[in-house]
C-alpha cells in the first residue's frame, strides 16, 4: 500500500466535507488517520517475530438540526465508499435525537500551535533490520544483568502517523509525527519462587532510546523482586514510581478535571475551581505542546490548537480540560483536549501530556527520607477504581519495603487502600527523576499515610 | 459447476506466491468485511449516532522458523500481494537471531462455512430502533430515584464476515455477529459518589434484550447505584467470604484462567509445573468452553482455522488442561484447543479465553453462609487482574457483611486479592446455582468472553479495604 502525503489526507478529508454539504448536512468534519508501524517481537527469550501493519481511514461527523451522526471507513480514495460514509452518517444523524446544547462545530484560529521533537525522518528511515539489531542490545543485556531473570515478552516498534482534519468553518489542518517504543517485560524465578511480572521501557518521539537500559532495568527489577516477604497491615508512606502513579490517576485524577464529567456530576472536583485540591507543592500541566511529549501535537481531534493549560497550582484547583462541544456549553473556547481512537471514533476529552512539576530530590533521597514505607513500581486492579469517587483497593507489584531510609525487600501480596484526592493532599515531596509514562509526566511521587494491607 | 469465488480465488494465488517466491513453511491470512454500529448516550443525550465500514485483512507467515505479519486495511489483491512479500522479508530478518525456530502443530485441513442465524439480525433493526432502547434504559435509570445523577449507556453491534485460508488446505468463511452494551450509573448524596456498571453480550443476535429488557437492565444498574449510597466502606484484612456467580466468574478467569494459557505457562506462570498436580480442593473444576450457543465468548472456529471445543482445565482439584494455539500446543506436546483469537485483522491471533466457568456442586446459599460469623459476601464485581506470580486482584461493586450466618449492611469500594495457589486450596463448599455473565478481557487486544460458575464459599482472602 502506498502511504499517502499530508496534502492527500488533507485534500481528501477537505473533499468529503464538501460533499457531505452537498448531500444535506448543515456542518460536516472529516478526520484522516494513517498510522505505519514496524514492530520487532520478543517472546519468551528470544526474537521471533516481526509485525508490519499500515492502518488508515476517514471518519466523519455531521450534523443535522442538532443532531449529530458519525461514520468511518477504511477504503480510501474509493469514491463510492465516500460516498456511501457520507450517507450513513447523514442517515446516522436523521435517526438520532436534537441535542440541544449543540452549537457549533470549532472554527478555524488565527494563529497555530508550535511544537518541537515531534517528528523525526530517522525513524521513518529505520530497516526492520536496525529494529532486530536494538531488540538484540535489549534482550542481551537483559540476560546478562542477572542469571535468575527471564525475558518473557517485549519489542521495539517504529511508528509514523499522520492526520488531517478539516470542517466546514475553515479548519483545514494536517500534521506528522513519529514515536519509536521499547520495552521489556521480565520475571525472576529462583527455586520454586516467581516473581510478579517487571516492565521497563522507554519510549520517544525522536530517535534517541536506550535499549540496553531498559534490558538492564527490567532485569534488575525482577532480580530485586526475588525473595519477597509479606508485610503487616498499617498505616505508611508509599513511593509511587511513575507508571503506578499513572494506573492510579488515569481511572480517578484525569477524569475528574475532564469537563464532561464536571458538567454531568460525575467529578469530585466540580464547584472546587479556586479551592485548594493538593498539598501546596503540587503543581499540574495539561501540556499539549510539550517538547517531545508522546502526546504532544500542533492539533486535537477537531482540529483546534492543542494549549498548556494550568491544571493544579501549588495544589489549588484552576482549570479543567475542555473539547469543543463542552466548552461551548459553559460559553468557553476548547483547551485542544479532544482525541480520536483513529478515524474509528468521535472526538473524546482526553488529557494530553499531564505533568506533574519536578521537586529537587533526587530519588534516592527521597527514600532516605522515608523511616517505613513502600516502593510501588505498579499497581494491579487500578481500573477497578471508582471512577466518581476517587476510591481505590489495588495490589502494589511489584513493590519494595523501606525502612529507616533503606529498601529492605520486595514484597508479596500487598494491597492499597484510599482515596485519590486524599492522596493528593498527602503528597509531602516530589523528586528531580520526570519521565514520561503514558499520558503522564512526572517524578517519584512520595505521599504519607497510605492503608497498606498485608498479612 | 463450479462457483465464481473471485475473493477465494485472489487469496490461493497470494498463498502460492508466498510459497513459491518466498519459501515460507506456513502462510495464512484472514480476510474481514466488518460493519458496526455504536452510539453512545450521556444522560438521555444521543452523543452520536456511529456506522462504520472496515475491510482488512491480515496475513500471516512462518519463514525459517519466525513468524512475519502484516495488516493492510483493504482487500484489493496487489496489495495483499505486497503485504504478504513484506511478511516474508520480516519473518526472514527476524530469523536473524533466532534460536528455537517456531514450529505447529499439525490440524486436519477443513472446508467449511458458517451462517449466523440470529432471530433478530443487528444489522437489520433500524439505528432508531436502537436509540429508542438505549433511550428507554437511560429512563428506567434516572427515573429510578432522585438520587441518580448521571447515566451512560454504550452501545455496539458488529456484524459481518470472516474469510479464512492457509496453505494446508484449509479454507473457512465464518460470520461474526457480536451484540453489546455497557451501562453506566453514577448516584451521589452528600459527598459520596457511587457508581454501577453493567454488560449485555450476545453472539446470537438483537434479541438479547428481549431478555436483558430496558427494565431489567435498568432497573438493576439503578438499585445498585442507590444502595451503594448507604454502604461503608470495608475494615481491610483476612476474612471469610461468599462469592457470587459473577464474582467466580471473574475470580476463575483472572486468577486461574490466564495462568492457564500456554503462552504464560511457557513465559513461567507459577502454574508452569502443575500439569497433573493437585492444585485445588476436590470440589473444584473449571471449564473454558467456546461451544456455548450465542454466549459472548462462543464461535466455531478460532482464528486459526481450529474447531472450537469445550477444554476441561481443572477436574476436581487437579489441572488437566491448558489453553494452546497450535504453536504452543506444538511446543508442549498437546493438541490445539481453539482459543486462538484476533480482535480483527489489524492484530495476530494469542491465546485467549472464550467462556470460562467453575462447575456448580451441591450446595444451596443458605448452606454456604450459615457457619459464616462474620465475613462478607461479593456479588458483582467491578474489574480484575492477573499476574504470572499469581497474585489477583478482582475489585467489586457489590457487596455485604455477613454477620453470624445472615446478610447484613452493605460496603463498596472494596476489592479482594490474593496467591492463585494458596486460594483456590480454600475454597471449602461449592453451590448447585450457575450463572453465565459475559465481559471483554484485555491482553493487549480486546476479546469478547463470558465468565462463571456457583456461589462459592472461601475460608479466607485478603480484602483491601480503608477502614
Amino acid at each position: 500500500m502506498v502511504v499517502l502525503r499530508l496534502e492527500e489526507l488533507l485534500s481528501s478529508a477537505e473533499e468529503t466535507v464538501r460533499f457531505a454539504l452537498k448531500s444535506g448536512a448543515a456542518e460536516a468534519e472529516a478526520f484522516v488517520y494513517q498510522g505505519l508501524t514496524t514492530n520487532i517481537s520478543i517472546e519468551r527469550g528470544q526474537i521471533a517475530k516481526s509485525l508490519r501493519i499500515i492502518d488508515r481511514g476517514i471518519g466523519i461527523r455531521v450534523i443535522i438540526n442538532k443532531a449529530v451522526g458519525f461514520s468511518y471507513t477504511n477504503i480510501l480514495g474509493d469514491k463510492n465508499a465516500i460516498e456511501e460514509v457520507v450517507s450513513k452518517a447523514l442517515s446516522s444523524a436523521k435517526a438520532s435525537k436534537p441535542d440541544k446544547n449543540w452549537q457549533t462545530l470549532p472554527k478555524q484560529k488565527p494563529s497555530v500551535s508550535l511544537v518541537q521533537n515531534t517528528y523525526d525522518h530517522r525513524i521513518v528511515e529505520l530497516h526492520s533490520e536496525d529494529l532486530v539489531k536494538a531488540a538484540s542490545l535489549m534482550l542481551d543485556s537483559a540476560i546478562a544483568t542477572d542469571k535468575r531473570i527471564f525475558p518473557i515478552e517485549g519489542g521495539i516498534g517504529a511508528s509514523y502517523l499522520s492526520k488531517a482534519v478539516a470542517n466546514s468553518h475553515d479548519i483545514a489542518n494536517a500534521e506528522e509525527g513519529t514515536i519509536i517504543e521499547c520495552s521489556l517485560a521480565t520475571i525472576g524465578q529462583q527455586g520454586s519462587e516467581v516473581t510478579p511480572v517487571c516492565f521497563e521501557f522507554n519510549a520517544e518521539r525522536n530517535y534517541n532510546i536506550d535499549p540496553e537500559w531498559v534490558g538492564k532495568e527490567a532485569a534488575r527489577l525482577a532480580a530485586s523482586a526475588l525473595k519477597a516477604k509479606k508485610v503487616d497491615t498499617e498505616t505508611m508512606s508509599v513511593i509511587f514510581a511513575q507508571v503506578g502513579f499513572q494506573e492510579l490517576l488515569y481511572f480517578t485524577l484525569i477524569n475528574a478535571v475532564k469537563a464532561d464529567f464536571v458538567q454531568r456530576n460525575q467529578s469530585a472536583f466540580k464547584d472546587k475551581i479556586g479551592g485548594r485540591v493538593a498539598s501546596e507543592i503540587v503543581t499540574v500541566f495539561d501540556d499539549g505542546l510539550l517538547q517531545g511529549g508522546l502526546r504532544t501535537s500542533k492539533f486535537d481531534g477537531e482540529g483546534v490548537p492543542q494549549q498548556k493549560t494550568t491544571i493544579i497550582e501549588n495544589g489549588i484547583l484552576c482549570n479543567f480540560i475542555y473539547d469543543n462541544y463542552t466548552a461551548r456549553k459553559e460559553g468557553k473556547e476548547s483547551t485542544g483536549n479532544a482525541t480520536r481512537a483513529g478515524y474509528l471514533s468521535t472526538p473524546n476529552i482526553e488529557a494530553t501530556n499531564f505533568h506533574f512539576m519536578p521537586g529537587k530530590k533526587s530519588p534516592e533521597e527521597l527514600i532516605s527520607e522515608v523511616k517505613k514505607g513502600l516502593l510501588v513500581y505498579s499497581l494491579q486492579g487500578a481500573h477497578s477504581s471508582n471512577p466518581a469517587s476517587g476510591e481505590f483497593s489495588v495490589v502494589a507489584t511489584p513493590a519494595w519495603k523501606i525502612e529507616n531510609g533503606e529498601i529492605v525487600h520486595a514484597t508479596k501480596g500487598v494491597m492499597l487502600a484510599g482515596n485519590i484526592f486524599q492522596v493528593l493532599k498527602n503528597i509531602s515531596a516530589l523528586a528531580n527523576n520526570e519521565r514520561k509514562a503514558g499520558q503522564i509526566v512526572a517524578p517519584w511521587i512520595l505521599v504519607e499515610n497510605v492503608r497498606v494491607i498485608g498479612k | 459447476m463450479k462457483e465464481k469465488h473471485p475473493l477465494k480465488d485472489g487469496l490461493i494465488n497470494i498463498i502460492s506466491y508466498a510459497s513459491q517466491k518466498f519459501g515460507a513453511e506456513y502462510v495464512e491470512i484472514r480476510a474481514q468485511k466488518l460493519l458496526k454500529t455504536m452510539l453512545t448516550l450521556k444522560d438521555g443525550n444521543v452523543e452520536a449516532a456511529k456506522q462504520g465500514i472496515e475491510n482488512g485483512a491480515a496475513l500471516r507467515v512462518l519463514t525459517k522458523g519466525a513468524w512475519g505479519f502484516a495488516s493492510v486495511g483493504t482487500l484489493d489483491t496487489e496489495s495483499l500481494k505486497e503485504a504478504v512479500s513484506d511478511a516474508c522479508k520480516m519473518a526472514k530478518t527476524a530469523s536473524s537471531k533466532l534460536k528455537n525456530p517456531i514450529k505447529l502443530a499439525k490440524t486436519k485441513a477443513v472446508e467449511d462455512k458458517i451462517i449466523a442465524k440470529p432471530r433478530k439480525d443487528p444489522s437489520k433493526v433500524s439505528v432508531e430502533d436502537k436509540i429508542n432502547m438505549t433511550l428507554a434504559m437511560n429512563k428506567v435509570i434516572l427515573n429510578y430515584d432522585n438520587r441518580l445523577k448521571g447515566c451512560t449507556i454504550d452501545y455496539m453491534d458488529l456484524t459481518g464476515k470472516n474469510y479464512f485460508i492457509n496453505n494446508e488446505g484449509t479454507y473457512i468463511e465464518q460470520d461474526k455477529l457480536y451484540v453489546w452494551s455497557r451501562i453506566t450509573a453514577t448516584a451521589k448524596e452528600t459527598d459520596i459518589f457511587t457508581f454501577s456498571r453493567e454488560e449485555i453480550g450476545s453472539t446470537a443476535g438483537y434479541e438479547v434484550f428481549d431478555v436483558e429488557t430496558p427494565e431489567v437492565v435498568g432497573e438493576r444498574t439503578a438499585k445498585r447505584a442507590i444502595e451503594q449510597l448507604k454502604a461503608k466502606t470495608p475494615k481491610g484484612g483476612t476474612i471469610p467470604v461468599i462469592l457470587g456467580p459473577n464474582v467466580v466468574g471473574v475470580f476463575v478467569h483472572e486468577a486461574f484462567g490466564h495462568l492457564a494459557e500456554a503462552d504464560l505457562i511457557l513465559a513461567g506462570s507459577i502454574l508452569s509445573d502443575k500439569l497433573g498436580k493437585k492444585i485445588a480442593s476436590e470440589t473444584v473444576t473449571f471449564y473454558d468452553d467456546g461451544t456455548i450457543n450465542g454466549a459472548f465468548g462462543s464461535f466455531k472456529y478460532d482464528d486459526e482455522g481450529v474447531l472450537a471445543q469445550k477444554t476441561l482445565l481443572v477436574k476436581d482439584g487437579v489441572v488437566v488442561g491448558l489453553m494452546h494455539n497450535r504453536e504452543t500446543a506444538h511446543k508442549l506436546n498437546s493438541k490445539p484447543t481453539g482459543n486462538a483469537r484476533a480482535e480483527d485483522f489489524r492484530v495476530e491471533p494469542i491465546i485467549r479465553m472464550r467462556n470460562t466457568f467453575m462447575e456448580p456442586k451441591d450446595h444451596s446459599f443458605e448452606e454456604l453462609i450459615e457457619d459464616i460469623k462474620n465475613g462478607y459476601y461479593f456479588k458483582s464485581f467491578r474489574g480484575g487482574q492477573a499476574n504470572l506470580d499469581g497474585t489477583f486482584q478482582v475489585g467489586i461493586q457489590e457487596a455485604y457483611e455477613i454477620v453470624k450466618g445472615e446478610l447484613a449492611k452493605p460496603i463498596r469500594n472494596a476489592s479482594i486479592s490474593g496467591n492463585t495457589l494458596e486460594t483456590l486450596l480454600k475454597i471449602d463448599a461449592v453451590g448447585k446455582d450457575f450463572e453465565l455473565w459475559p465481559g471483554r478481557c484485555g491482553k493487549g487486544q480486546t476479546a469478547f468472553t463470558c465468565d462463571g460458575g456457583p456461589h462459592i464459599r472461601v475460608r479466607e482472602v485478603l480484602v483491601g479495604g480503608s477502614a
